[in-house]
């Protein structure tokens, strides 16, 4: 059979390089990082080869095919009903055992699979090696040895991948269970057999008999019988081995996966611990991990900092220079001033007091993220994370949160309930992203000094804590707990972090540039014609009265909604200046209550898409109001205690 | 001896005996086998050797080596394992 069409899904476990392998094939810019749960939707890009148009999917990565979590729902409905022609397993090599467990379900669902073996390299250096030989006999699939980082057997998969599409119908071995658990299972896949569905009927049955309450949902309409006898005979198997009959089949599968790795691997670990497992034990350690953690977090916002500040500098300096010889080339003219503040000076702020924070924000966020430091972080915040009734993973999305809130929300996912993602979701909007970094560090902290700076992150920290305790007093409901694979430390690899920040960059440049170029020419143009007094008075009543500001703050925490930077990038147009020092009536203390406000004060528009998208429209437009008043009384009192200090 | 995950000290080896459910499993009746599950097909399953690498302070979760990984274990979770410890 030969069609032009074809389309392969990639699955596996988490953390295990599906989306390195991806990115090759596609060409296109999934997230990576060394913690279980980046990727959260399937993704779908496309590879020309061998006059095939293929069709690549990119799948959560699961522990298992049962119902527990949506991910597992939706890439299993994805393998089964979607029904892809092949299914790339992508496995971890050196943690074989648990991966094969995957495999072994895979193999169930009878859909053609190749295994990728990744993380050779890894495997290696653990003192592992496997015979993929061997272990292509014992499955029945191809298996292909794959270093997906460096494109190692990425060729050599995609053409066994096609191979094997063109060959057509080759079924995987079968796996057989313990003699009790395997008549069991005969018996009830022949009855099974007779209904129309779209799964194979023995793995129907083996579901039937784990008590899958979709599959059970799925049969009851059809055919209440099956239910009844398998009812039955789970009883018969609970009987005979004491444990639940899901229990007894899961572990029955473990032992076959257990087998078939110790059959196939030989491991002479290394005599010496490695610098991974070292680095393991420090930055898990009980009472050194916690100093580590505060010392390492510090250091890479100090560095961003004085990065930010010394790059902000010297550009400014560069384009005071360009200015002098633009006005001396067109004068001060109307349009020439229009053209100059409208548009040249947005672009220069923009460059100015954006780029040299962002960009070393992005290379330090990517690089904890590919490092693995922020599972360990985590497994420290556990216990923290229960007191806003959460687990440690939701420190996961909070750190990206740092980054940026709107891949943040999506990554609440990683947590197991409904309520859980709520809490999750509400917390991380509070958290200052990057852009919120900028007017942090390019405001507060280059015009005050640095601890400022740093004194309004830990405020926001104290702040995020107990509105999420309260959070958790509304939403109560006992915390589900931590269950999270530490997988080894790696040394990043650089080529990863490098182009994830590029990428990130661009869009930046991309989305945000217009913005600043056509916010700056609007406000140049009120300006011109004299509204803008008018329009910032409407807003007087709360920036001036209430929080102390000067009026025209009013504007620019109206372009906040669409950009958090906007707000200090517009404010520079406003004041016609990128050097906040002297800007009459816009001293320290507006600077720290504008930060406070510009922090807190609305998640920026396309947050709230995201909250929309996770949450559904009530609860984002709750969140974005319930922001918007808490950061305009958080921004009062605190102009009041300044006050009372008299800063 | 039987002992609950949670008691074990770093460095001990102990089988897995089995996996008791929540205490109020009545409210979260689905959750009840899906934190069950869910520690089994993380490869927690009676009969399964673990050894306990550390445990956080302040009642944080508990590390175990599994299988031929790592695994962060809650302490509320750890409570409800129940395990043989091995000489
Ligand atoms: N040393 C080494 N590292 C690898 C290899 N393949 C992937 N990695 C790293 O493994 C980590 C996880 O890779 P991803 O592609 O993000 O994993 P994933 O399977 O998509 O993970 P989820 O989306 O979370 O399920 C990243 O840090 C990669 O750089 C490999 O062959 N060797
Ligand atoms: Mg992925």
């Amino acid at each position: 059979m030969k069609k032009d069409k074809i389309i392969i899904a990639l699955a596996g476990n988490a953390n295990v390089g599906k989306s390195v392998i991806f990115n090759h094939l596609t060409g296109l810019h999934q997230h990576i990082g060394n913690w279980p749960g980046k990727t959260v939707e399937k993704a779908e890009g496309t590879l020309h080869f061998k006059g095939y148009m293929i069709d690549i999917i990119d799948l959560p990565g699961i522990y298992s095919l049962s119902t527990f979590s949506i991910e597992e729902l939706i890439s299993r409905e994805y393998i089964a009903v979607e029904n892809p022609d092949l299914v790339i397993n992508v496995v971890d090599a050196s943690v074989l055992e648990r991966n094969l467990f995957f495999t072994l379900q895979l193999m169930e669902l009878e859909t053609p699979i190749v295994v990728a073996l990744n993380q050779m390299d890894m495997a290696k250096k653990k003192g592992i090696t496997i015979d993929h030989k061997k272990l292509e006999k014992i499955l029945g699939v191809p298996v292909v040895p794959t270093v997906a980082t460096n494109r190692t057997g990425i060729y050599d998969l995609i053409q066994t991948s096609v191979d094997a599409i063109e060959k057509g119908d080759r079924k995987p071995a079968k796996i057989r269970y313990g003699e009790e658990v395997e008549t069991r299972i005969q018996k009830l896949s022949k009855m099974v057999s007779k209904l129309q569905l779209p799964y194979p009927a023995r793995w129907v049955a083996i579901k039937l008999l784990e008590e899958d309450e979709q599959i059970k949902g799925r049969i009851r309409q059809p055919d209440p019988k099956i239910l009844s006898a398998a009812k039955k005979l789970t009883k018969e198997i609970e009987k005979i081995h004491g444990h639940s009959c899901s229990t007894v089949i899961t572990s029955e599968r473990y032992e076959i996966a257990g087998c078939i790795s110790r059959e196939v691997q030989q491991i002479v670990p290394p005599t010496k611990p490695p610098t991974r497992e070292r680095l393991h034990a420090l930055t898990t350690h009980k009472i050194l991990g916690y100093p580590i953690m505060a010392t390492a977090i510090l250091s890479v916002f100090f560095t961003i900092f004085s990065f930010g500040d010394y790059t902000s500098q010297l550009l400014s300096m560069l384009f005071k220079y360009f200015y002098s010889v633009y006005e001396s080339l067109f004068g001060t003219e109307i349009l020439a001033t229009l053209i100059w503040g409208g548009i040249i000076e947005g672009l220069i702020a923009g460059i100015t007091i954006a780029l040299p924070y962002l960009i070393p924000f992005y290379l330090a966020l990517y690089f904890l993220e590919d490092s693995g430091y922020l599972s360990r972080i985590a497994f420290l915040m556990d216990n923290l994370m229960h007191k806003i009734g959460l687990h440690g993973k939701a420190f996961i999305p909070v750190m990206l949160g740092y980054g940026c809130n709107v891949p943040a929300c999506l990554g609440c996912r990683i947590m197991e309930t409904e309520r859980e993602r709520l809490l999750a979701t509400f917390v991380v909007t509070l958290v200052p992203c990057a852009a919120t970094s900028v007017i942090l560090l390019g405001l507060v902290g280059a015009y005050i000094g640095f601890q400022w700076a740093l004194l309004l992150y830990i405020i926001d920290l104290l702040i995020i804590f107990v509105l999420g305790r309260i959070a958790f007093n509304i939403l109560p409901g006992e915390p589900t707990g931590l269950i999270m694979e530490m997988h080894d430390y790696r040394t990043p690899h650089l080529k990863t972090i490098v182009k994830q920040t590029w990428f990130r960059l661009k869009e930046f440049i991309k989305m945000a540039f217009p913005l600043i170029i056509l916010g700056s020419f609007i406000i140049k143009l009120v300006d011109v014609l004299g509204l803008l007094e008018p329009i910032a008075n409407i807003l007087s009543p709360v920036t001036v009265v209430w929080l102390g500001l000067p009026t025209i703050t009013g504007i620019t925490l109206i372009f906040g909604v669409l950009r958090k930077e906007l707000t200090l990038l517009m404010l520079s147009t406003l004041f016609g200046t990128a050097n906040f020092a002297n800007v009459p009536g816009f001293g320290p203390r507006e600077m720290i209550v504008f930060t406070l406000v510009a922090m807190l004060y609305i998640p920026c528009i396309s947050t709230i898409a995201a909250l929309v998208k996770e949450q559904g429209w009530k609860r984002a437009l709750f969140i974005t109001f319930f922001e918007i008043a808490f950061a305009i009384v958080v921004g009062g009192i605190a102009y009041r205690l300044l006050m009372l200090t008299g800063m | 001896m039987e002992k609950k995950l949670s008691e074990l000290e770093p460095g001990e080896k102990a089988v897995i005996i089995s996996i008791k459910p929540s205490p109020n499993y009545r409210h979260r009746h689905r959750h009840r086998w899906g934190f069950q599950k869910r520690l089994e097909d993380m490869g927690l399953t009676p009969g399964t050797r673990i050894t306990v690498v550390r445990s956080a302070p302040f009642h944080g979760p508990i590390e175990i080596y599994v299988r031929g990984s790592r695994l962060a274990i809650g302490r509320g979770m750890a409570e409800r394992i129940l395990v043989r410890v091995e000489k």
